[in-house]
């Protein structure tokens, strides 16, 4: 309750008095959203309440700061298990006395989520702070961006802010360059990325390297004295290239990043995708990925795997894997949609009917339901826990 | 001496009728592409959409164009859902990219992307950033004058060009004979030229920076029996524009 007073009372003093003034803009969105997924024959349930302020200023010509803050508050199951998705044949290896330790917890959260300050000048921009990082031409997956995990579900919802120094240097008005440095305790440990970007007719490309220390964790081993499991961290080098066109009427995208790890074994991602507007404004998109850190045979995915899928510290499990949408405006307010992800390596399949509707101008309704189809054990099986998710969306 | 006279005044007084017959249709939607597509301009929209239930859904955007239509960038204002979200439209939007403010991701957008409804309005982005679509997609002919919304206007067919992938089989257009402004634009279907689909009137027609421009634009829905309104706010021609604001950079801003 005195959290919610201090942020009151951080909103009177600090908001109210800047969206007074000139030039500042106060805006954001409440969302109101409850989540399901059936386990052991019962319909799990969480609720999330989340509010997004956005503070944008534009301090002079050249300078604009902008911040977001969120506010998120969770109900129902707040607590999932794990081991509740997962085979038998993975729970079994679980080393006795550790099984309460695979839970995520969902906890009420405050905080700065995007915080930055940009300069704009005639032939270069400077953004320094918490800010957005979206890298690569995939729509579900992007191999070249190491610092965001899309959420498969949904893969358009915005990602969190990073701590980062950044430069667009325009060489032309085709060509750009930019170079991006994210902190961490020392410079060996911090990222680092260098991107440039062209243009040849219709098609943009882009070739980028990165640097950085990847923190997955060994989830069979628990770490004591900081209470978690065994964090491994490991340099990842990544050199990648994607490009975006169209060719023969079809919008298409590459996107490949091969990545030299410092102790494991080096691994690339691809991604080849294409859509299409028809006629009767149906839109399509087509998507196949693959990652060879995912595996071919789904009876060798172990507790690592799934663990770092679950908490998004890997994209995927399953080597090849294949995405559908389809998407109809079945009025001016409604659009219907049906997406398929197909995991050829072990021949899952995830059904996924979704719905948006527009119920007043800054009012928005999100829902969709998730059926999986594959066998027990597999990328997507059924003990993964059929479900959907209803969300409200007001903006302001 | 008043035999030339007569015939003098008779020549000034027939003259625009003549002129008005000689003029071809190709001549026509020369001047109506001209008047479409200024060196630069800059505006501000309110676009109100009226929707099947009968509820309005209201956006309030601005746009920039450059190079006589070749460069387009359109910012939305409000409402707050989209606030922020841009379209950069190059090539007389062959290359389209699209920005959204929330994820600070750009899509590029394949040309089959222009069929999208803009919101949900009645326009696509092919209807509102093709420039010079009237006279590379089409080829016109001029068909009897008619009066059209009150104004004498030259009637022009214009249909699809063999090697035009435009959504469009033919349009019908009415053309005031004083401006050539289009007062009346019939749209009819990709496969079906007889499918009539929408139908775009043009009207406050006022005279900017020597450029007459019509204030308020609606475009009907035939099919879906909806309409969408444009109401221009704020219209400047001949502005001063950086061709940096044209960039992915601009597209950012």
């Amino acid at each position: 309750m005195r959290r919610w007073i201090s942020i009151l009372v951080f909103f009177y003093f600090c908001l109210v008095p800047l969206s007074a003034q000139d030039k500042v803009e106060l805006f954001g969105y409440f969302e109101s959203q409850i989540m399901g997924a059936e386990i052991k024959g019962d319909f799990c349930q969480l609720y999330t309440n989340k509010l997004r302020v956005d503070l944008k200023s534009s301090i002079s010509k050249n300078i604009t700061f902008a911040a977001n803050f969120d506010f998120i508050t969770y109900h129902g199951k707040t607590k999932w298990d794990i081991l509740d998705f997962l085979s038998p044949s993975i729970t079994s290896t679980i080393p006795q006395g550790m099984e309460s330790y695979y839970v995520i917890p969902f906890s009420n959260r405050t905080f700065l989520d995007n915080a930055y300050i940009k300069f704009s000048f005639k032939h270069f921009d400077l953004i320094v702070g918490k800010q957005q990082i979206s890298l690569g031409t995939g729509y579900l997956w992007n191999p070249t961006d190491v610092f965001n995990i899309k959420d498969m579900l949904d893969p358009t919802y915005e990602q969190p802010g990073q701590n980062a120094l950044r430069i667009d240097v325009a060489l032309s008005s085709v060509y750009t360059l930019s170079v991006l440095y994210s902190p961490d305790d020392t410079w060996k440990n911090s990222a680092k990325m260098i991107q440039f970007k062209g243009r040849i007719s219709h098609f943009d490309y882009s070739f980028i390297m990165i640097e950085k220390v990847w923190r997955f964790h060994d989830y069979r081993q628990f770490d004591t004295e900081n209470m978690n499991f065994l964090e491994l961290p490991e340099k990842r080098q990544l050199l990648g290239a994607s490009t975006a066109g169209e060719l023969l009427g079809l919008g298409v995208w590459t996107e490949y990043g091969y990545n030299k790890m410092e102790y494991s074994k080096d691994f690339y991602e691809f991604v080849v995708g294409a859509d299409y507007t028809f006629d009767f404004q149906t839109y399509m998109i087509v998507e196949y990925y693959r990652n060879t850190l995912g595996k071919t045979n789904y009876e060798q995915y172990n507790i690592n795997d799934w663990m770092r899928l679950f908490t998004a510290e890997q994209k995927a499990v399953a080597r090849d894997q294949f995405y559908v949408l389809i998407e109809h405006p079945a009025t001016d307010l409604l659009t219907l949609g049906l997406s398929s992800i197909y995991c050829l390596s072990d021949n899952s399949l995830a059904l996924l009917p979704t719905l948006n509707y527009s119920l007043s101008e800054n009012v928005e309704i999100i829902a969709y339901l998730n059926f999986n189809f594959g066998q027990e054990g597999t990328a997507l099986g059924k003990n993964i826990g059929n479900g959907g998710l209803l969300r409200v969306r007001v903006y302001f | 001496m008043k035999k030339i006279m007569i015939s003098g005044i008779i020549i000034m007084l027939l003259a625009p009728a003549l002129y008005s017959q000689e003029l071809t249709g190709e001549d026509i939607i020369q001047k109506v592409n001209e008047l479409f597509n200024p060196q630069t301009s800059y505006g501000k929209a309110k676009m109100t959409i009226v929707t099947t239930s009968g509820s309005k859904r209201t956006f309030i955007y601005e746009s920039w164009s450059k190079n006589r239509g070749e460069k387009n960038l359109v910012r939305y204002l409000e409402p707050s859902r989209v606030k922020g979200q841009a379209v950069l439209m190059l090539n007389h939007a062959d290359d389209i990219w699209m920005f959204f403010p929330r994820t600070q991701r750009v899509r590029k957008l394949a040309t089959h992307a222009k069929k999208q409804k803009m919101q949900g309005s009645d326009f696509s982005y092919e209807d509102m950033g093709s420039g010079d679509a009237f006279i590379n997609d089409f080829s016109p002919k001029r068909l009897e004058d008619e009066k059209m919304e009150g104004n004498n206007c030259y009637k022009l067919e214009l249909t699809r060009k063999q090697n035009s992938d435009i959504s469009y089989s033919r349009l019908i257009m009415w053309v005031i004979k004083e401006s050539f402004v289009p007062v009346v634009i019939d749209y009819y279907d990709e496969d079906d030229p007889a499918l009539w689909l929408k139908r775009l009137v043009q009207s406050n027609i006022r005279v900017i920076d020597n450029i007459p421009t019509a204030m308020k634009i609606v475009m009907y829905n035939k099919n879906d029996n909806t309409q969408t309104e444009l109401e221009l706010l704020e219209v400047k021609y001949n502005v001063t524009l950086d061709d940096n604001m044209f960039t992915e950079r601009g597209l950012k801003k």
